[in-house]
């Protein structure tokens, strides 16, 4: 029974009595919740958005785990379910002998391992669906997923097929795509483990070290407060040589740099703390603060950590968006079958490929055959499909739009122009200026005034009661002041601020990111793909009077016949608008399609032509005439995306210059300008990358938004670069954020979440420092001793951290 | 007092145990992935029941 349960109490209210609705309702998918077109609603029974979501929900009731369903509304979500894709592709190269050298390893216990990026995973049901695979996949041992970086790490014995287990993650809806670990990821894990451990050593000695201090408060003396302190000391040695060990490393960094940060004052205060009260305990009068000062390395640590795992999130989370770039390519073949799956790794020059339409042009070759066009948006900016025929170069990054094409492989992977560019933001070219953040400016101020009100102390303490009480006073001062809480205010509020953000589709790369956005004063925007959505489509349709109806049936009827990117255009124009009556086209007469002029043909005995007109400066346009007389004219081009408009007049409100930086020609680029009220001055039309890199770095501080190749440099050079939904790898790389929504609107949620932030840090900042003049005053009057010290520094740090979690009000209603 | 002298060894060592098996396990990469292990939790009632729906 609890399958059957699952399945009405799971998906179910969507689906039950749907039939009984107004058909307005919409219609949530099954399988994935998305909206299901009008036309695909099923009254009786569970309606599904795709087939790849029918056939999934089909899979996993047919092998009863519709347990999935149920476990999904209980556990929560980290992200929406996607719709399932399709299985087209075998997943056979992944046995390939060559190939598993590449990417698989050793696991132990004689089985093999390899990581799969499981495109779709969101929630606890898929943890449960994936690692069940063994149970019905037979040669699989045994599948792991990590929820935050989505990967599935599947172990089968060295006979067993790693394609069988690709091919079942893509039936169940998770498109897997393998993903080899880096040498720079191994080193990333085994410091953080270094990291947390000397955060737990540094909490538990911490942990015993308060035991005994607080005996000591409590009124131990004598021998046993004796015992105790020099327990205390005993314990506090693995956190002063190992736990405190990172503080050294930075605070020497900085100073060979020349430069203060906020590690020289902790440093400095941790260093004078464990002498002084060395000291005292020798000679067995004074104070001793082994508590505070191991509380205070372990509150840094441990919010040192929490940021870490933070920034690693969010740039793990971009690395794997890799696979946009195909890693899997058609290679021909002598024998049959004609074509092979083969890894891109294992491509070689002057092998043959056969790239399908809608797919992207992996590598650099020259065409053998077929005749195509090409959207080139990413690479270059243009947004007008290109023609390509046979022995024409192609470069990697455009995509393929309509009909086959074979390539001989000239250059791939890093030999690519693309990889030309990718190897440049890899190695730094064009990197902007390093910021000195927040935190370490007010540490310059910080350690000159702690050090002269440390000297002042001694000196008015040496005055008025003797230069022992004075000495005493002035190392008080230096250990109470040791600035925890301003140490502590920014990594805490950054972390949390990464951490919603991300949850919002939202990467920032790090705190410095978040500086740079918060503080940005202009924004410069790339067109194709950004402002626009980068796709070929109607802009405008022109009838003669009373011909309408005539002009769309004649000219879907003919369209529909064509590939060509300028009739599926026209296409989906129509079908969007609901023009083909009951789905019914035309009969079409000597249809006749010209290569790079147009389609004729005859319908009920009128002789109708699609003529492409001649290039003129608003791009593209298409004739209709019907017996020789025009009763259409349509335009075409990049569409300006839904919200674009106002998401802009957004951007300016905010305080943020708006300016149009792309590397298409002047007419489109006029023509979006125009629409979005940006003056001829502030637009950039024809910038090639190097130019677009230029420009930016003439601002001080602008923020660049883009999605392509192109504004690859630009994006790094620029004092903040933002890469959004759609584009390509190397532009993700290249930038500080990355949005995983479409469009220019989350550029301003981005913006409004940095600006939030860096208030909570000010505000953290500012506890901080009344903490500490709290604590400098009480050290001038002699009042310090370990009780106030033990006390002030939690007390500050905890302020500190409810501060930033509870962010401000602003920013819970932007990230939620 | 002399209560002390047995508690305050055994306290420590007590830490200093779970401390070591601490370290342990975080060199082993117990915690490399703190976020899966929370919703795995949720899936402990699982295998039974999808034991009887496979024979069915």
């Amino acid at each position: 029974m609890p399958a059957l349960d699952a399945r009405i109490q799971g998906p179910g209210f969507m689906s039950v009595g749907v039939s009984a609705l107004p058909p307005v309702l919409q219609v949530a998918c099954a399988h994935c919740g998305s909206r299901v077109a009008r036309e695909r609603v099923r009254a009786a029974r569970d309606s599904f958005c795709c087939e790849g979501c029918e056939a999934v929900s089909g899979i996993l009731r047919s092998r009863g785990l519709t347990g999935y369903y149920s476990l999904r509304e209980r556990g929560g979500s980290l992200r929406r379910p996607a719709p399932a894709p399709q299985l087209d592709r075998s997943y056979a190269y992944l046995d390939d002998p060559a190939f598993r050298k590449l990417y698989a390893s050793d696991a132990g216990e004689g089985a093999l391992q390899m990581a799969f990026f499981a495109e779709g995973v969101h929630c606890a049901a898929c943890v449960w669906l994936l690692e069940k695979l063994p149970e019905f996949v037979p040669g699989v041992r045994s599948v792991s997923l990590d929820l935050g970086s989505s990967t599935a790490v599947v172990r089968v014995p060295p006979s067993g097929s790693f394609a069988e287990a690709a091919r079942e993650f893509h039936r169940l809806g998770y498109r897997p795509h393998p993903v080899r670990g880096t040498e720079q990821e191994e080193l990333q894990a085994r410091e953080n483990r270094r990291m947390l451990i000397r955060v737990g050593l540094s909490g538990a000695c911490t942990g015993n070290i308060m035991l005994l201090a607080f005996a000591v408060y409590g009124g131990a003396d004598g021998s046993w407060a004796r015992l105790f302190n020099w327990l205390s000391f005993v314990i506090f040695l693995p956190v002063l040589f190992h736990g405190a060990v990172p503080f050294y490393q930075e605070a020497w960094r900085a100073l060979r740099r020349r430069q203060i940060s906020i590690d020289v004052p902790i440093v400095l205060g941790i260093a004078v703390g464990a002498a002084a009260s060395f000291a005292n305990l020798l000679s067995g009068s004074g104070h001793v603060y082994f508590d505070s000062l191991s509380a205070l390395v372990f509150l840094l640590l441990s919010s040192r950590y929490v940021m870490r795992r933070a920034q690693q999130g969010a740039l793990h989370s971009t690395k794997l968006l890799h696979f946009l770039a195909p890693s899997v390519v058609r290679r021909k073949r002598v024998q049959a079958p004609p074509y092979e799956e083969i890894s891109m790794d294992l491509l070689q020059p002057g092998d043959l490929i056969e790239v399908r339409p809608s797919e992207p042009v992996p590598i650099d070759g020259i065409v053998t055959s077929g005749r195509s066009h090409l959207n080139r948006a990413l690479l270059t900016g243009e947004s007008d499909p290109v023609a390509v025929g046979a022995g024409e170069t192609v470069f990697a990054g455009t995509v393929n739009l309509d009909s086959v094409l074979e390539i001989r492989v000239q250059a791939s992977g890093y030999a690519t122009r693309l990889g030309a560019i990718l190897r440049a933001i890899e190695t730094g070219q064009g990197r902007k200026a390093p910021i000195v953040n927040l935190t370490d400016r007010i540490s310059r101020y910080f350690v000159a005034v702690a050090v002269a009100l440390a000297g002042a102390v001694f000196a008015w303490g040496a005055w008025s009661s003797g230069w022992q009480e004075g000495l005493n006073r002035a190392l008080a001062m230096v250990i109470v002041t040791c600035p925890c809480a301003l140490a502590l205010a920014t990594p805490l509020a950054m972390s949390v601020a990464i951490g919603r953000a991300s949850r919002q589709g939202m990467l920032i790369k790090g705190a410095d990111a978040l500086e740079r956005l918060a503080s940005a004063d202009s924004v410069y925007l790339d067109k194709t793909g950004t402002l626009t959505s980068g796709e070929f489509g109607v802009l405008e349709w022109s009838a003669a009077a009373g011909r309408e109806r005539e002009a769309e049936r004649a000219a879907l009827a003919l369209e529909a016949r064509s590939n060509h990117p300028v009739a599926r255009a026209i296409v989906r124009h129509l079908s969007a608008k609901g023009a083909p009556e009951a789905g019914a086209i035309a009969e079409v007469h000597d249809f006749q399609e010209r290569l790079g002029r147009g389609v004729s043909g005859r319908i009920g005995g009128v002789a109708y032509e699609l003529r492409q007109a001649e290039p003129g400066a608003s791009g593209t346009e298409v004739v209709l005439s019907a017996g020789g007389e025009t009763i259409a004219r349509i335009a075409l081009g990049d569409q300006l995306r839904e919200g674009a408009r106002e998401a802009v007049e957004r951007l300016r409100a905010s305080g943020l210059e708006p300016a149009i930086l792309s590397g298409d020609a002047e007419g489109p680029v006029a023509r979006v300008a125009a629409a979005l009220g940006i003056p001829a001055d502030k637009t950039h039309a024809r910038a090639t990358p190097e130019r677009k890199s230029e420009l930016i770095r003439g601002e001080a501080r602008a923020l660049m938004v883009g999605d392509g190749a192109n504004d690859a440099a630009a994006l790094s050079s620029a004092y903040v670069g933002v890469a959004v939904h759609g584009g390509m790898e190397v532009s993700l790389r290249a930038a500080d954020a990355y949005l995983a929504r479409p469009g220019v609107g989350p550029v301003l949620e981005l913006v409004t979440a940095a600006r939030e932030s860096m208030k909570v840090v000010r505000r953290n900042l500012a506890f901080s420092l009344v903490y500490n003049v709290i604590g400098g005053g009480a050290a001038l009057l002699g009042w310090v001793d370990p009780l106030f010290a033990a006390v002030l520094m939690p007390l500050s740090a905890l302020t500190v951290f409810v501060s930033s979690i509870a962010g401000t009000r602003t920013m819970r209603r932007a990230l939620r | 007092m002399s209560v002390i002298t047995v508690m305050l060894p055994l306290a420590l060592l007590l830490g200093f145990g779970f401390t070591a098996a601490f370290i342990w396990m975080a060199a082993k990469g117990q915690y490399d992935d703190l976020e899966t292990p929370a919703y795995r939790l949720l899936l402990e009632e699982e295998p039974a029941e999808t034991g009887s729906q496979r024979k069915a």
